[in-house]
């Protein structure tokens, strides 16, 4: 399950904002879903027996998924009509099953695009972003650039 | 394992910079309500939707799948022998929502490939750069993404 707030209004925003923290504890149910639409089939991320096999506690969060909660999150924060120009992640540790994910981040620049024809006039805000476990392990760092559906509030 | 990722890494080498174009097929509007439901998207949000997908068409048949679940389609077209193949990441520019019905082409091109002798054994690294565009050649996204094969 995950603690999704999504906001109705564009965030009040400066440089070194803090995002909502977004937490997400992916189930197996997610996790076989999440193959299931993107068909990847691979065993690590629905057959625990297997992923037990290769070492693992449970089975193992895709590493797109991973990113997508990263996404969600600034996302989730932004608010609607707010959209990503750029994104990026790596995936730096494994997270299995029923592990309390946590995606923070804080803004790093704003800036008001002006030549760009789909962002133009809007408030853009960079973004940088970790995910860590409940153990406080890094899973994937990660970046973002979002134009936010208004000005600065 | 040794010989076999020397092998595939200078095939890999030889197909450095060269671009393949293929016609991936149209985007249902089911498939981006479930990837939205799978990942819990935002409301209408699916940015990932395209650079997460592993295969278009039907896939092998499940004995022609290795051990570990995954099938030759998933190696993102690349000449690659039976290796694990982890993703490491992405960089993704969006240049234009994706809807339903839109006919999707991706142009897939190697960037970078090393070989490396890690303390787990050796290991390629590979940088792979996909643009997907529309059947009109109408950008949609363009994604470096990072692939480490052992």
């Amino acid at each position: 399950m995950s603690n999704v707030q999504h906001h109705t209004t564009a965030p009040a925003v400066s440089v070194g904002t803090r995002i909502t923290p977004y937490r997400v504890r992916p189930s197996t149910v997610q996790l076989f879903r999440f193959s299931a639409v993107t068909w990847n089939a691979h065993r690590i991320h629905y057959d625990a027996a297997y992923a037990r096999s290769e070492g693992y506690a449970d089975v193992v969060v895709q590493s797109h998924l991973h990113g997508c909660f990263l996404a969600n999150a600034v996302l989730a924060w932004a608010g609607p009509g707010a959209y990503l120009s750029t994104f990026g992640w790596e995936n730096r540790a494994v997270a299995v099953a029923g592990v309390l994910l946590t995606v923070t981040g804080t803004v790093t620049a704003l800036d008001t695009a002006l030549d760009n024809a789909r962002e133009g006039g809007r408030t853009v805000a960079e973004v940088t972003l970790e995910e860590h476990d409940e153990h406080g392990t890094l899973c994937a760092p990660g970046h973002a650039r979002v134009v936010l559906p208004g000005g600065i509030r | 394992m040794t010989e076999n990722l020397e092998e595939d890494y200078l095939r890999l080498q030889a197909l450095l910079g060269r671009e393949r174009t293929e016609t991936l097929g149209v985007v249902s509007g089911r498939d981006l309500m479930r990837f939205a439901v799978a990942a819990r998207c935002p409301p209408g949000q699916v940015p990932l939707f395209l650079s997460s997908l592993m295969g278009w068409d039907a896939g092998p048949a499940e004995d022609r799948l290795g051990t570990d679940g995954a099938g030759a389609t998933e190696t993102r077209g690349l000449p690659l022998g039976e290796v694990r193949l982890m993703g490491a990441g992405q960089e993704l520019e969006f240049h234009a929502p994706v809807t339903a019905e839109t006919t999707i082409v991706v142009h897939t091109r190697l960037a970078e490939v090393r070989l490396k002798h890690g303390r787990s054994g050796p290991l390629l690294i590979m940088r792979i750069l996909r643009r997907f565009t529309d059947e009109t050649d109408r950008p949609l996204l363009t994604c470096q993404e990072s692939f480490i094969a052992r």
